[in-house]
């Protein structure tokens, strides 16, 4: 009754759920056919963890199957028991080391759980280990991180996206069920969409930020990728709520999964499904992604959608705002590495300023400088009435423009990156790199939820392309109805071709 | 130099403060749980907020707004409804962030005032009264100081520097960082520069600790930290409206300090201007050992900060439903206990003053005059501000700390003023009560020291005297009336302090006239 690490790597959350509780395998079963699978996936191939927490998963494991010994339901041990699960290298797990894809925090042990991954742990979740970013979440490839590069299970020649690319294949490749990412710009999107997985930001404030290290404090937002919208649900749902250590949190019920269901069972007909044309000549858009929306469009208008022309006349602004207030905070946010508690410190420095200096110096990579001194520059006196205080303004235009295009809408559709995964190397110059972002970025700027849906392979790449479902302000659940009702019209894998590699299938 | 009683004659100084106090008498931090606690072994009241560690988030502390909104109505603040969380950063090792949690333009607390009533021979040191109320009856005058802002923020850690010369970083072998203080909820009053005279700056001080006090949200230990005060100080010549160049002094730790710092300060700057010289944006120390000031660092490139609104706090938004609860929890404060001293009782405005400045003497005061008559207000003052207070100094304890409670005091206060013991009698039945803490009836009766008011035993004992004395009585009679004096404290001796001294006087002069 050994569970093979192929059969794992389909499973969803469903079908765990279903296979413990008529002992098909146990929890300590599960982990060892995902490391099994890792074992087979990662090292030379997709590189998506940083570092893996086996003691931490099998002792998760044994609880879970000495509570369904003593004759809980699965139901009773919670919404992940026994999902093998892993965090962006962001978030804190007590037990591992959080290291943010920097080589500052290289040997740092977390303090603390985050909320969000100790509310997974909560519900039943195996812990399996930290997955590899951006450094310090700057960047939309995961080339930025200080150790290694991950590579797109679709084709191991490009990247998966990022910042949380490592969360992005790891899921792709079917080396994990699911996994948490963090997206203050498209971070989790982006990355979903590369790699032709279901990613989610909720709106911001559903999901606590308390423990996973802080970028853009305003901007970033948990949430989950797994294979099926259903499982992002069921996710967030355990994921999800206020939480007094975040005063930035919001008092959200867990109700994600529902609206699954009510997008499985009563569709989305006679809802108002709003676009915004002008995107589709956004600059760098390729043609198989237009055909792409174009065509989930039409899915759309057969579930007997609306389809609303609605206007966001401050959109275009969004990008500036985002690269003012996103290396702002992140300055701000970055300032207490200094080596002097915990994290990279350089031996021999004379003084505390040369100390200070040479750790930073040495300790951030190339693109961690630019934003840390861009925001350095941006709150300087003087500076600051220049861009900074017009930003803000600019983020309430914005804000506003969603607000009043969601009274004639119920979401809206744009893609979620103009392009598919693109070679490692292949955009370098930071300004074409943000324009992979040009379609998430104004959500966080708003403030709202977005979630990636994989639309099938690109005419001409051959690789996944991604549709983003926006909803209104904590009305996250429009997105999952629709994603789930959208999700059913398409016959799509979900899995990369690679995780043929873990039945002896070629890779 | 020239004393500073000269140099107000030709300049006139004028004064900020800053003052930043500790809410010492919260549960926890600013933005964490953590406990407050004064002295504890270093870095035992830390968590993973106040140390800054990655992914940590704050969490505004609520009571502590509560008691900055109490600070403000006391103070005669507007209460801004909408205010923001600010980062200050710089890198220094005492704030684990490298940045400072405080408050930008908008403080929870703007405009306020403080009256100052400046009387004795220091209110001569303002020779330039426009703007102030002479006080009727009283060498003075009440001035009134504006207070620019309160706003809330965190405390920094504490930096131990070893091996160096007496604490200082220069020389130091290493630094130590103890992190219990990082993070303590601060406030911050900035006041107007409305400030002329060094004892101004003293009273003001000294009115808001009262009042600090009062509303119970700090110790205001200067000695430990919990209550510290910056000074900006700059001179112009008599008469000119334009300012002069100010500096900024550090380290007056106490209210002697802050006068002393203040008046070296204002003289130093005098000697420099009058030399023809030019005073140096800076910021000063002072040294109380060697009573002067010396420079810390320049501030002619003004610090650049990077202040920015705090992503992780949501902008403050206080209802009046809110305000209007912490109103309700306002004491009586120190001016409107004057007035009601000297409206209900028979007592003289310096006592009044003294009383209400000492909020626990005051308190004390009220809680005695409960207990007992109205009248005994003014011998219970006198108790109070000699014998108790003489007390507590030599002792150095608080009122609280003693065995005395307000009963025991009007019970004192009423068996002298009925003449049943005397006032002498009373300091040593007193002396006892602290001692002991049991009731002065009790003991008056248990040690049977009642004043003898009996004329016939009076007499009796001042005939004793005179007849002892036959010499001193002939002086006496010859013109030498100071002897009364002598009489009655020899009679006062032999009846080892139970007689009536106002009747022995009475008898002493009718058996000798």
């Amino acid at each position: 009754m050994t569970l093979s690490p192929a059969e794992y790597a389909s499973l969803s959350l469903g079908d765990i759920r279903t296979g413990l509780d008529r002992r098909h395998f146990s929890a300590r079963e599960l982990a060892e056919a995902a490391f099994a699978a890792i074992e087979a996936l990662e090292a030379g191939r997709v590189e998506a963890f940083l570092s893996l927490t086996p003691e931490l998963a099998l002792r998760a494991a044994d609880e879970v199957d000495a509570q369904l010994a003593a004759g809980s339901g699965v139901a009773d041990i919670g919404l992940l028991a026994g999902v093998p699960l892993g965090f962006k290298d962001n978030m804190n797990l007590l037990g591992s080391y959080t290291t943010c894809g920097s080589r500052m925090l290289e040997n740092y042990e977390s303090t603390l759980n985050a909320t969000c991954v100790s509310k997974a742990l909560a519900a039943g979740a195996l812990p399996m280990g930290k997955l590899n970013m951006d450094e310090f979440a700057f960047g939309s490839s995961t080339e930025t991180s200080s150790f290694k590069k991950t590579h797109n299970p679709w084709d191991l020649e490009r990247v998966p996206g990022g910042s949380s690319g490592g969360s992005a294949a790891a899921v792709a490749s079917g080396m994990l069920t699911a996994s948490l990412g963090s997206d203050t710009g498209g971070s989790i999107r982006q990355p979903a969409s590369f790699c032709g997985v279901v990613g989610f930001k909720p709106s911001y404030g559903v999901v606590s930020r308390y423990g996973v290290v802080a970028f853009g404090s305003s901007l970033d937002q948990v949430g989950p990728f797994a294979r099926s919208v259903a499982d992002v649900a069921a996710l967030t749902d355990a994921i999800c709520g206020y939480d007094p250590l975040d005063c930035t949190s919001q008092d959200v019920p867990a109700s994600f999964s529902a609206s699954v269901v009510a997008g499985q069972s009563d569709g989305i007909k006679g809802m108002r499904v709003g676009v915004v044309s002008e995107y589709l000549e956004a600059p760098g858009i390729t043609t198989e992604v237009v055909l792409a929306f174009k065509e989930a469009l039409r899915h759309v208008q057969d579930l007997g959608a609306t389809i609303v022309e609605l206007e966001l006349p401050n959109a275009y602004a969004a990008l500036s705002a985002y690269y003012v207030i996103g290396p702002c905070e992140a300055f701000s946010n970055l300032s207490r590495f200094d080596a002097v508690r915990y994290g990279f410190c350089v031996e021999g420095a004379t003084n505390l300023t040369e100390q200070y200096e040479l750790s930073r110096a040495q300790g951030f990579g190339l693109e961690t400088k630019r934003r840390i001194l861009l925001g350095n520059y941006l709150l300087s006196s003087g500076v600051y009435t220049t861009y900074y205080y017009p930003a803000q303004q600019v983020r309430t235009l914005i804000t506003q423009d969603y607000r009043r295009a969601f009274e004639q809408a119920d979401v809206l559709l744009t893609p979620t990156s103009p392009r598919t995964a693109f070679r490692f190397g292949e955009v370098s110059d930071p300004t074409s790199m943000h324009l992979s972002d040009i379609f998430t970025i104004p959500i966080n700027i708003a403030g709202n939820g977005g979630l990636n849906l994989p639309v099938g392979l690109g005419e001409e790449s051959g690789l996944p392309v991604g549709l983003q479902i926006i909803g209104p302000q904590f009305k996250d659940g429009n997105i999952l109805r629709v994603a789930a009702a959208l999700e059913a019209t398409y016959d799509i894998e979900r899995l990369a071709p690679l995780s043929g590699a873990l039945s002896g299938g070629a890779a | 130099m020239k004393s500073l009683a000269t140099v107000l004659q030709d300049w006139e100084a004028v004064i900020g403060l800053e003052v930043h106090t500790e809410l010492t008498t919260l549960g926890s931090k600013m933005f964490c749980g953590c406990k407050i606690e004064y002295g504890a072994p270093p870095n035992t009241h830390v968590c993973p907020v106040c140390l800054g560690m990655p992914g940590a988030l704050p969490v505004p502390n609520r009571a502590a707004i509560e008691s900055i909104v109490l600070a403000g109505l006391a103070t005669g603040c507007d209460i801004e409804k909408h205010s923001m969380f600010y980062r200050k950063h710089y890198f220094y090792p005492d704030m684990a962030k490298n940045f400072q949690t405080t408050q930008g333009p908008v403080a929870f607390c703007m405009r306020g005032t403080l009256d100052l009533e400046v009387l004795g021979a220091s209110a001569g040191e303002r020779t330039h009264l426009q703007g102030t109320t002479p006080l009727a009856r009283e060498e003075g005058y009440l001035t009134r100081i504006g207070i620019t802002r309160i706003h809330m923020e965190e405390d920094a850690g504490k930096l131990v520097h070893v091996g160096g010369e007496s604490g200082r970083i220069s020389g130091a072998d290493y630094s130590l960082v103890d992190y219990n203080r990082c993070g303590m909820p601060l406030i911050e009053l900035v006041t107007e520069p409305d400030l002329r005279t060094p004892e101004e700056a003293r009273l003001f001080l000294q009115k808001l600790r009262t009042i600090y006090l009062t509303l119970a949200i700090s110790n205001c230990s200067m000695e430990q930290g919990s209550l510290r005060c910056d000074g900006n100080v700059s001179l112009r010549p008599r008469g000119s409206e334009k300012l002069g160049t100010k500096t900024e002094l550090k380290n007056m730790n106490s209210f002697k300090n802050l006068h002393d710092g203040l008046a070296y300060e204002i003289c130093r700057q005098a000697e420099v201007l009058e030399e023809g010289g030019r005073v140096r944006q800076e910021t000063r120390h002072w040294e109380p050992a060697s009573r002067r000031t010396i420079s810390m660092r320049s501030k002619e490139t003004a610090d650049d900060y990077r202040l920015f609104p705090d992503p992780d706090l949501a902008p403050y938004h206080l209802s009046d439903e809110f305000i209007q609860r912490v109103a309700a929890r306002l004491p009586e404060l120190p001016d409107a206990r004057v007035a009601r001293y000297l409206a209900a009782y028979v007592l003289n405005a310096a006592d009044a003053r003294a009383l209400a400045g000492e909020i626990e003497l005051a308190r004390f005061f009220d809680a005695a005059l409960e207990a007992g008559s109205s009248k005994l207000a003014k011998p219970l003052a006198n108790l109070l501000l000699n014998e108790v207070s003489a007390y507590l100094n030599t002792e150095s304890v608080a009122l609280a700390e003693t065995r005395l409670d307000p009963q025991h005091l009007a019970e004192l206060a009423g068996l002298v003023a009925d003449g049943t013991i005397s006032s002498m009698q009373g300091r040593q039945v007193l002396a006892l009560v602290f001692a002991r803490g049991v009731s002065p009836a009790e003991l008056v009766e248990e040690l049977g020291i009642r004043q003898v008011s009996d004329t016939g035993e009076i007499e009796a004992v001042a005939q004793t005297v005179l007849d002892n004395n036959a010499d001193k009585v002939a002086e006496y009679r010859a013109g030498k009336t100071k002897l009364l004096g002598f009489f009655v404290g020899e009679a006062m001796k032999a009846t080892g302090g139970t007689a009536n001294p106002k009747l022995l006087n009475q008898t002493f002069q009718r058996l000798l006239s």
